[in-house]
């Protein structure tokens, strides 16, 4: 479902959004991107090429999915962003294939892709918007700016908003969970996790899971297998490889002393719901504090 | 004249390789994962055509094969000084670690999160630096000899393989395909072509006069002394230049192989060893080279783009060993 | 033409301690010997004649003037050195390689001309090399490397010639040929020293000797003066058979 209505007045809209609006000329669109840098549009953009998966969701989820008209490799959700034409993979961008589509905006990933890439296309005449959410509120605040963008600025705002419901409702359910340490492991080898400041962490957090390797360095470290052990968690949850592999937790069964593996606590979740920061993560977030709940029922 | 006759003679390859970089040049304008038919292209160049078609050639193809031609041309002028520099027709600054040098610097220089241009200027220094550290250590204990530096360089380059490694593993995940491609060497990072082109042009007027002196340096050092050349301030020109040639190189396109080692290898077994005829050929074939190298990375899975150091050593590696091959007596 | 003096010369043979000065007059004309076991420094003290290599004290002359003060350019167009070492790692034709003794004549970005060409193709004609001009130096034989060598010095034309075991891996015929070669040279009125393995070429072609003992004692003088079986058995630690043919002397090792 998407919209194309025009906005009434953008200048009070944007406004009304708290999504950094500046210049009150009537067609003119402008926001702030995550590098902070002023974006503007001389009329809400009608061809937007995505330039990783996340960002492709997160476009369609404010409405604006059929202003899509390119996206890179693995941008499969929603169904519609896996026809879309490909310019490359996040990390090496076909400029040649971007420019062929014509685009009158390019949504970049701050995070990913290659920025001596991406710094070329303002001087080939391309707007672009660098996007970097990593956490709840980052998610809605962009839907808020895409949907100004795209010119579907009422749907961004009610996906936005029901969002930002959805989360507080989590929050408030879980507001009196007992804590509950948790390994949450992204990879099997090398053996990865998340610190405190990766959204899944945040996510666990929503509900009493204590990720006890929050106060790593960087976002996602590589550990070793006896630093989980000593810190026994009493839960492990994986993303695994596909949708319905466990051999990642299976292996953990080699360490039945462990509080997690005595009380089969080793659960997966969809990486897909997990693993980008859109606004499936709520589903995901829903998944993660049922496995939490189960485990306490296990004490 | 036999003198007349020698230099005639070495003018055919050189016009051969022009004409071959020429028409690699056309080839790159030509191909891309945007379609053009031959008319089309031809209207851009002559000062028409579509507004998208003259983006797609005059700002991104044009560029991106000027670079390319510039980087080989460079890769393939320091591997051929290497060579001379130690006496070792398989020597080349991948060897003797000052590209592993560049790449530690520039991949520090990333993970402090430095901007573009600083990442470039650390790639440069880091090349210097691994310069001056294998001359130093090789110099040791009062003369070097082409194996001590060959060695040094070795072990040096090894070092700087284990820095790298330890780089990549204390990385942020996020950082590491960036980090991977420019270790693999890319063009998809190049920025203006013109420091490359006018670095290989300075180069080749710098080191063309010295051809003759060169001719005489590859017969070995006390020859060379014997007649009548200054053998160890030439041996630090032939150093200090690769090394700055190698670093704008590097810095350009991150770490392509083969170039330097295969380049001037494959001249020699065709052309002799006449370094007045080696050195701007291996300018323009290296240029040549890469330009294709570049153009089927561009186009062989598009839209998905390769690493042209991948199409280098894939075509490299075969293409020398069957060289390698044929040349054994 | 020019002479070659050493004063004081000690050559700076590592590991050893010292040894005897060599003051010694090379003359225009004159063919000089170096003969001593292995070891004994000899291809030492022709780098150190040919400013290849900093002696330990003393200094070399050429003409007077010490060669440290000279420039490689000019010492290299009067003094010729055939190496017994050679580099041959790249690829390179004959002719190319008796054309490089024209390098100390050439500036930088000058090409050989006619008459560098004419030179080199004189020289190989004389070393017997002229049908092999256009061969890859890997494809020669032992001898025919050394010979290319001698006509890469013949092309310089320097007027010292410092040869270094000149004929090494040459069949009889043109050893003979190539001391004939370097007879001529010094007929010419050039200084010729060179280090040889082999006595009796030594005593039929040298006009002077210069012997060298693994201890860093050294005597030299005219060849028949020197060519004493008790001086040359010492020096080879080897008991020798003197006999005379053809009014020279011929010395034979003992068993």
């Amino acid at each position: 479902m998407t919209a194309r209505r025009l906005s009434s007045p953008l200048a009070a809209l944007a406004l009304w959004l708290g999504a950094g609006l500046s210049g009150p000329a009537a067609a003119e669109v402008c926001v702030t991107d995550d590098a902070d840098r002023e974006v503007c549009l001389a009329a809400p953009a009608q061809r937007i090429v995505a330039l990783s998966p996340g960002v492709t969701e997160l476009l369609f989820a404010a409405g604006a999915g059929e202003r899509v008209v390119g996206a890179v490799s693995f941008s499969d959700h929603p169904a519609a962003a896996a026809e879309l034409p490909r310019v490359g993979s996040y990390d090496r961008i076909d400029l040649e294939a971007l420019l062929a589509l014509a685009p009158d905006l390019v949504v970049a990933w701050a995070g990913g892709n290659p920025r001596e890439q991406i710094d070329r296309l303002p001087g080939l005449g391309v707007p672009v918007f660098f996007s970097d959410a990593d956490d709840f509120p980052d998610i809605a605040a962009s839907l808020a700016r895409f949907g100004v963008l795209a010119g579907t600025p009422e749907e961004a705002r009610e996906a936005a908003e029901e969002l930002r419901q959805e989360v507080a409702a989590l929050r408030e359910r879980y507001a009196d969970a007992t804590p509950v340490p948790v390994f949450y492991q992204v990879w099997e080898q090398p053996l990865m996790t998340v610190n405190g400041e990766h959204w899944i962490s945040e996510a666990l957090s929503l509900c009493g899971g204590d990720n006890l390797f929050a106060e790593e360095a960087p976002l996602v470290p590589r550990i070793g297998r006896e630093a989980v052990l000593a810190r026994d968690p009493e839960v492990i949850i994986t993303g695994g490889m596909g949708k319905a592999d466990s051999t990642w937790l299976e292996a953990w069964r080699d360490f039945p002393e462990m509080i997690a593996v005595r009380r089969d606590n080793l659960f997966f979740v969809d990486p897909d719901l997990v693993q980008r920061a859109t606004p499936r993560l709520v589903e995901g977030t829903r998944a993660l504090c049922a496995h939490l709940e189960t485990a306490r029922g296990r004490r | 004249m036999a003198g007349a006759r020698a230099s005639r003679a070495s003018l055919a390859p050189l016009a051969w390789l022009a004409l071959a970089g020429l028409f690699a040049q056309g080839l790159a304008l030509a191909l891309g994962s945007v379609a053009l038919a031959p008319g089309e292209l031809l209207a851009v160049l002559a000062g028409d055509g579509e507004a998208l078609h003259r983006t797609l050639v005059l700002e991104l193809r044009l560029p991106r094969a000027l670079a390319a031609f510039g980087t080989g041309a460079l890769l393939a002028l320091a591997g051929a000084l290497m060579q001379i520099l130690l006496r070792n027709p398989l020597a080349d600054p991948y060897v003797l670690g000052l590209s592993g040098g560049a790449s530690v610097a520039a991949l520090a220089a990333m993970l402090a999160g430095l901007a573009a241009t600083l990442v470039a200027g650390a790639a440069f220094a880091g090349a210097l630096a691994s310069t001056l550290i294998v001359f130093g250590l090789a110099h040791g204990g009062g003369s070097w000899t082409p194996t001590r530096l060959l060695l040094t360089g070795v072990v040096m380059a090894a070092g700087w393989g284990a820095l790298i490694t330890f780089l990549l593993a204390v990385s942020p995940v996020e950082r590491l395909p960036g980090m991977l491609y420019w270790l693999m060497g890319d063009l998809a990072y190049a920025g203006s072509p013109w420091p490359v082109l006018a670095v290989a042009a300075t180069g080749l007027v710098v080191v063309l006069p010295l051809g003759r002196t060169l001719n005489v340096l590859a017969r070995g050092g006390l020859q060379a002394a014997a007649l009548g050349v200054a053998v160890r301030p030439l041996e630090w020109t032939l150093y200090l230049l690769a090394s700055l040639v190698t670093a704008v190189a590097v810095t350009t396109a991150g770490s392509v192989g083969f170039v330097g080692l295969m380049v001037p290898h494959m001249l020699r077994l065709r052309l002799g060893n006449d370094q007045r005829v080696i050195l701007p050929a291996s300018l323009l074939a290296g240029g040549t080279l890469l330009t294709l190298a570049d153009s089927l990375a561009r186009t062989l899975i598009a839209p998905q783009q390769l690493p042209v150091g991948v199409i280098t050593a894939l075509l490299g590696v075969p293409t020398f060993l069957y060289l390698l091959h044929r040349s054994r007596r | 033409m020019s002479g070659l003096e050493t004063r004081g010369l000690v050559i700076d043979v590592p590991g050893r301690s010292a040894g005897r000065p060599l003051d010694l007059d090379i003359a225009p004309g004159q063919r000089w010997g170096v003969l001593g076991p292995n070891g004994a420094g000899k291809t030492t003290l022709m780098h150190t004649l040919a400013g290849l290599r900093a002696p330990r004290t003393g200094e070399v002359r050429l003409d007077g003037r010490p060669l440290a003060r000279l420039r490689r350019r000019d010492l290299a167009r009067r003094l010729g050195v055939v190496f017994q070492e050679r580099h041959d790692d790249f690829p390179a034709t004959v002719r190319e390689t008796a054309l490089i003794g024209r390098h100390p004549y050439l500036a930088p970005w000058q090409q050989e001309g006619p008459e560098d060409h004419a030179r080199a193709e004189a020289a190989l004609e004389r070393l017997e090399l002229a049908h092999l001009a256009e061969r890859e130096l890997a494809t020669l034989s032992g001898g025919e490397r050394q010979r290319v060598s001698l006509a890469t010095v013949l092309t310089q034309a320097p007027g010292v010639w410092l040869a270094d075991e000149p004929t090494n891996h040459l069949d009889l015929h043109h050893q003979v040929a190539v001391m004939g070669l370097l007879a001529e040279q010094a007929d010419q009125g050039r200084s010729l020293v060179m280090c040889l393995h082999d006595l009796n070429l030594a005593a039929r072609w040298c006009s002077h000797l210069l012997l060298l003992f693994p201890d860093g004692e050294a005597c030299w003088g005219p060849a028949e003066a020197m060519l004493v079986p008790a001086a040359l058995e010492r020096l080879y630690d080897q008991p020798l058979t003197c006999v005379e043919v053809d009014g020279a002397p011929v010395f034979v090792p003992r068993r």
